[in-house]
């Protein structure tokens, strides 16, 4: 070993060197090919991330439609919402952008990612009501609007026409006319509603925020509670403790009124079970329809809100935008993005994606739904009596499905909203600055 | 079940010809029948998913949701395969994932077995045992923590595309690698090097045509761990690549999995696609895989 070190040590920094020139080799022409310019031959490249893998097919054919009418813009669709933050974190994030708007997507409003829209012409074409729902989030500088909506899902009962008919029920309008509604399906022998308890997150959207957004003004509990802060006890009355608990026993009735078994079943469980007509009524929003259609292609469905009152002019239905455009901040493509934006939410684009995915258009002046499925929401809807759902408030950090899912199987509704309290103090303590 | 039986009588035929001289022949040949049955349920942990994944892929969305889910679809729906073929673009994005693939193999072969060689001939310089103490020091940091970093470096270095995630895949396996390796070169003679040296090779010269040849079941292993963790790694390419033209399979089947909706049929014909290649390497590997890993594991 000792007599071969000079040949060794000059073999090894030989090897250092062309391990050196061959990784600069190798970072030269990728630093080249790294950001395709976005203009190139006078076409400008979009890309445009959605949030939704579903409907990647119906984007493709809206987008071939917008490149036709615009030679000059080439759109790129992308899928994987993963890539948005590693996106910002590269400094190129995805020129338009749809996201569900909830929570996290108010996150990045607040920090400013995304450009202001309001002085686009297309924004008044947008029902200042479902606006609000976006604007409630949070607005950058107080004033800007980051989002328009593009689509609004309506959630309620799903129930199954065959079912209703042949027990001679209508759709209830009153809390006392749906218990009895499930009480007759239950003499019946049918399950009333079917319930998948194993999946908490189909208890918090149902039971728990049709209960709450019936039961209060969830949209101003929850101001309230943001501006009470860090400082909210379960004595205040701003805290859950003293606002939630007309909403549980309610809950507890509706639990009461799930098939058999509930525990044990998950969300594609009662997709399935609910297609084969088990149960009369199922607490799911229009994601579900295409589900249900695609176990069973024969049934027959229709939605209704869950009134959680005697006063029929109560019952609200539970919405969230499903889709919400927006244009990031520094994209070098502003007025490309704008056209795209302004050609996505023309009535014919906007009102036909809405109608095929069991959604409601955001336009003023569109047409009444006439898909039967969810057709029994339209009231609610253009009256806009709606909420948004109380579980969507919820930073991710507190677990609050989890507390759903315990509340329903121990019933103690004091323990579940001293738990929200201590929680949400937790966070506020945590996060404030 | 084949491979069972066959596992089960590997087990039980080495020996038997030398003992039978003594034992009697019926002895010799006996079937083990409660290590046969303990190899019959443990293959079922791996042939009921697999069953599982033909039967959905070649369900219709109606068959999906009737029955135990154990009941082979009637008729059989192969559009399925043609459905996920078409909507995943699958040769664009195979390509995409077998060029980081076979990169990142041999990538990670060669820059790992150059190190190990490196860090276990030179064992007595201190440089080098802290170098091998730094290599495997990574392997205690999680991945996640140092993702958004990684983005941000590989952007800035233009590597936000399927070239980086190689050089992340390779880089990333080193530490892990290097170690298998050590233990193997360490077991390796060093008068087989010295008698190279006596006939004028250089230090190239006796890895190249000495050790990296010797070196084979440790690359064999090394080779499969690296081809099924760049294969299937999802969170690298969902984070890495920026172009969605250039995302690799695991990333693009994601189309089937909506918030709310899978479709379950077009997903497991995707999954089944994607799967075929590491099966018929690992078919062809098998043999060296198993030997590898227990000459590492004994030297």
């Amino acid at each position: 070993m000792n007599a071969a070190l000079p040949a060794s040590l000059l073999s090894r920094r030989s090897l250092l060197r062309t391990a050196g020139l061959a990784g600069a080799a190798l970072m030269v022409p990728l630093s080249g090919c790294g950001a395709p310019p976005a203009a190139q031959n006078g076409v400008t490249t979009l890309r445009f991330m959605q949030n939704k893998p579903e409907v990647v097919d119906h984007f493709n054919e809206v987008i071939k439609d917008f490149e036709a009418l615009n030679p000059d813009i080439r759109v790129v669709q992308d899928f994987n919402e993963g890539n948005f933050v590693p996106g910002l974190v590269r400094n190129d994030p995805p020129d338009v952008v749809t996201r569900g708007f909830a929570q996290a997507t108010a996150d990045f409003v607040k920090k400013g990612i995304f450009a202001d829209l309001s002085d686009m012409p297309v924004a008044k074409t947008i029902d200042p009501k479902m606006q609000e729902l976006v604007n409630s989030w949070g607005q950058y500088n107080g004033t800007e609007t980051s989002a328009l909506p593009f689509s609004l899902a309506a959630a309620g009962v799903i129930y199954n026409r065959d079912i209703f008919e042949a027990q001679g029920v209508s759709v209830p309008t009153t809390w006392d006319g749906f218990v009895a509604a499930c009480e007759k399906f239950k003499a019946a022998g049918i399950a009333p509603i079917y319930g998948t308890y194993k999946d908490p997150w189909t208890l918090a959207q149902g039971m728990f925020d049709y209960a709450a957004g019936g039961a209060l003004d969830v949209g101003e509990f929850f101001t309230k509670l943001n501006a009470k802060g860090a400082k909210i006890t379960k004595d205040a009355p701003e805290s859950f403790a003293n606002s939630f608990g007309p909403a549980l026993p309610k809950m507890l009735q509706l639990a009461s009124f799930s098939q058999n078994g509930a525990a044990s079943k998950n969300y594609a469980d009662g997709n399935a079970a609910f297609a084969k007509g088990q149960a009369a009524m199922y607490l799911q929003g229009p994601w579900a329809l295409s589900q249900l259609v695609a176990a069973n292609k024969n049934i027959r469905l229709g939605s209704f809100p869950l009134p959680v009152t005697n006063n029929p002019e109560d019952t609200k239905a539970r919405v969230n935008v499903d889709m919400a455009l927006s244009i990031t901040r520094n994209t070098p493509n502003m007025a490309a993005a704008q056209r795209f934006v302004n050609y996505l939410l023309e009535p014919s684009v906007v009102n036909t994606y809405n109608e095929k995915n069991a959604a409601f258009s955001p336009l003023t002046d569109a047409p009444a739904v006439s898909n039967p499925q969810i057709s029994g929401l339209n009231a609610a809807v253009q009256e806009a009596r709606y909420f948004q759902g109380a579980v969507t408030y919820f930073p991710p950090s507190v677990p609050v499905n989890n507390y759903i899912q315990s509340f329903v199987y121990s019933k103690n509704g004091e323990q579940f909203l001293a738990a929200l309290d201590d929680e949400w103090r937790r966070v506020a303590e945590r996060t404030a600055v | 079940m084949t491979a069972s039986t066959l596992a089960a009588s590997k087990h039980l035929t080495p020996d038997a010809p030398a003992r039978s001289n003594r034992r009697s022949n019926r002895e010799g040949f006996r079937i083990n029948w409660w290590l046969t049955a303990l190899m019959l349920a443990a293959s079922l942990t791996v042939l009921l998913p697999l069953y599982f994944t033909v039967a959905m892929a070649l369900k219709s969305p109606d068959q999906i949701g009737t029955g135990t889910g154990l009941a082979w679809p009637n008729p059989m729906n192969w559009d399925n395969f043609a459905a996920a073929y078409v909507a995943t673009n699958f040769p664009r994005a195979f390509m995409s994932t077998a060029f980081v693939t076979v990169l990142s193999v041999l990538g990670s072969l060669a820059s790992s077995s150059l190190v190990a060689y490196a860090i276990a001939r030179n064992w007595n310089h201190r440089f080098f045992r802290g170098s091998f103490v730094y290599l495997l020091s990574a392997m205690f940091i999680p991945f996640p923590v140092i993702i958004l970093p990684l983005i941000k470096q590989t952007a800035l270095l233009g590597l936000d595309n399927p070239a980086g995630v190689v050089f992340l895949h390779v880089l990333g396996g080193i530490s892990f690698n290097t170690l298998l390796y050590i233990a193997f070169v360490r077991s390796i003679p060093v008068e087989l090097e010295e008698s190279a040296r006596m006939d004028g090779a250089t230090t190239w010269q006796v890895f190249r045509k000495i050790i990296f040849p010797l070196l084979a079941p440790m690359n064999a292993t090394v080779g499969i761990f690296a081809f099924l963790g760049s294969w299937n790694d999802f969170l690298l390419p969902q984070m890495l690549i920026a172009d969605p033209a250039l995302q690799t399979l695991p990333v693009v089947q994601m189309l089937f999995q909506g918030e709310f909706n899978t479709n379950y049929s077009l997903a497991f014909a995707s999954y089944l696609m994607a799967m075929a290649p590491t099966l018929v390497v690992y078919i062809l590997a098998q043999r060296w895989v198993l030997s590898g890993v227990m000459r590492g594991a004994v030297k």
